[in-house]
């Protein structure tokens, strides 16, 4: 199990943590990471929404580079994994715009073959690590009570994102989050909504205050499942979720404290690895009181 | 708009307003409504849509599609109505400046030292460097470059 990690800019800078917890992670779990001079994704939320075009043809540089070391990508933001995702499954698909891009990739040697993956660690977890292995090399064991946030990049649009898995109404449900954590010995709990957006894009676009808005109502079918954390996948959703709590219990006059933590975070809880390497500082909902004694 | 949304879709809209009834973005913000983007390109062209600065409201979550009874890609919509706002010059201000984030750094977040004491902290190496000299060369060539001025 060898890929190219893709951190994507919000985790290296403003995450690191997630980082860490995800390198520690792979360790025990027998993943190699290999390090590559990956740029922006670019963001689905940002320049393909300004320029198709740009976000085609940077999507295709990192895809680009990614392929002459031969290594599937592996994603832990789902913005970077809609984006890489779709851009692969386009040039692929679409000659002309292949030629496009390779000739703008070709002064700086590079070329889109379209002989690579790109895999979000969800996936890489479900699929080559495997439920059994995460089962087996569970060393702790936490009784709190977890609501999945999986966030719209990672499966929508599931024609682009899951072309092989969809419902006969062209739908998809992801289950991955649910499965790995119950896995791994983690307790899940089902909530209304729980396919809403967390709102980031609204917030990181036009209008924090109304992209909170979406958040509270996450958080409000969350609490009343009596969620203690909440499990997300990609550095937006969390931020979202763990600056969003402060931001509405100060709005709303709410208490709302459900420590969010990132796959690779509740992973490593699981897994017992070195705790300094988890980067809980980073999480303003602090995770110390779920984990008690 | 052409390259990424047919038209004639349009015209397969039923009206049912399930796009709208499971917008996030419409359930936040006043006035954004994806079926109403919808009929207005139909019915008055895209001039009344793309100067509405509440378009980039959006949060691109694909559930409209997701529920759309006729399957239109709405968000695609979106986004082709957001790109022909942008070739107009139209692009909120928190947009252009994480573009030129991208543009000039190729990251859309700004390196801190904070960030990199964080890092050291956790035992993790320097980032990665980032030609940027060649992120910029490829996004002056498509264009992005001169749509952010």
């Amino acid at each position: 199990m060898r890929y190219a990690l893709f951190l994507g800019c919000l985790i290296p800078v403003k995450y690191p943590g997630f980082e860490s917890s995800t390198r520690a992670v792979a360790e025990a779990l027998g993943i190699e990471l290999v390090d590559m001079p990956f740029s922006c994704c670019p963001a689905p939320t940002l320049i393909k929404l300004v320029h198709y075009p740009s976000w085609l043809a940077l999507a295709a540089r990192n895809l680009a580079l990614a392929e002459q070391e031969g290594l599937d990508i592996l994603t832990l933001c789902n913005g970077c994994t809609n984006t890489l995702k779709e851009a692969n499954l386009v040039l692929k698909n679409e000659a002309a715009l292949r030629k496009n891009v390779n000739d703008l990739l070709r002064p700086y040697a590079k070329e889109f073959k379209g002989e690579i993956r790109v895999r979000h660690l969800l996936d890489v977890l479900c699929e080559d690590v495997g439920l059994e292995a995460l089962r087996k090399q569970a060393r702790k064991k936490y009784g709190f009570r977890i609501a999945c946030h999986y966030g719209c990049h990672f499966y929508r649009p599931p024609r682009i994102m899951y072309p092989d898995r969809l419902s006969p109404s062209k739908s998809l449900v992801p289950t991955q989050m649910e499965e790995i954590l119950s896995a791994a010995g983690l307790t899940t709990v089902q909530y209304s909504r729980r396919l809403l957006c967390c709102g980031s894009a609204l917030g990181t676009k036009v209008d924090l205050e109304a992209a909170n808005e979406i958040t509270r109502e996450k958080l409000f079918h969350m609490a009343e499942r009596r969620a203690e954390a909440i499990a997300v996948a990609c550095p937006s959703c969390f931020e979202q979720f763990d600056r969003g709590q402060m931001m509405i219990n100060r709005k709303h006059d709410l208490d709302y404290a459900m420590p969010v933590l990132f796959i690779s975070q509740l992973l490593g809880l699981v897994l017992d690895v070195d705790w300094k390497r988890l980067g809980f500082d980073q999480n303003r909902v602090k995770v110390e009181t779920l984990l008690g004694g | 708009m052409k390259s990424h949304f047919d038209e004639q879709l349009l015209y397969e809209c039923y009206e049912c307003a399930r796009c709208t009834g499971s917008c996030p973005a419409a359930l936040a913000v006043e006035g954004f409504n994806p079926r109403n983007y919808l009929l207005t390109c139909l019915r008055m062209g895209l001039d009344a849509v793309v100067s509405d600065e509440k378009l980039w409201c959006c949060t691109t979550c694909h559930v409209c599609e997701d529920r759309c009874p006729q399957m239109l890609d709405v968000t695609d919509l979106l986004m082709s109505l957001m790109n022909e706002a942008a070739r107009r010059g139209f692009i909120p201000d928190k947009v252009r400046a994480g573009s030129q984030m991208v543009l000039h750094t190729g990251r859309v977040v700004l390196v801190s030292k904070r960030a990199s004491e964080m890092r050291e902290k956790l035992g993790l190496g320097p980032l990665p460097e980032i030609p940027v000299e060649e992120v910029e060369g490829i996004l002056e060539k498509t264009g992005l470059a001169g749509l952010l001025g």
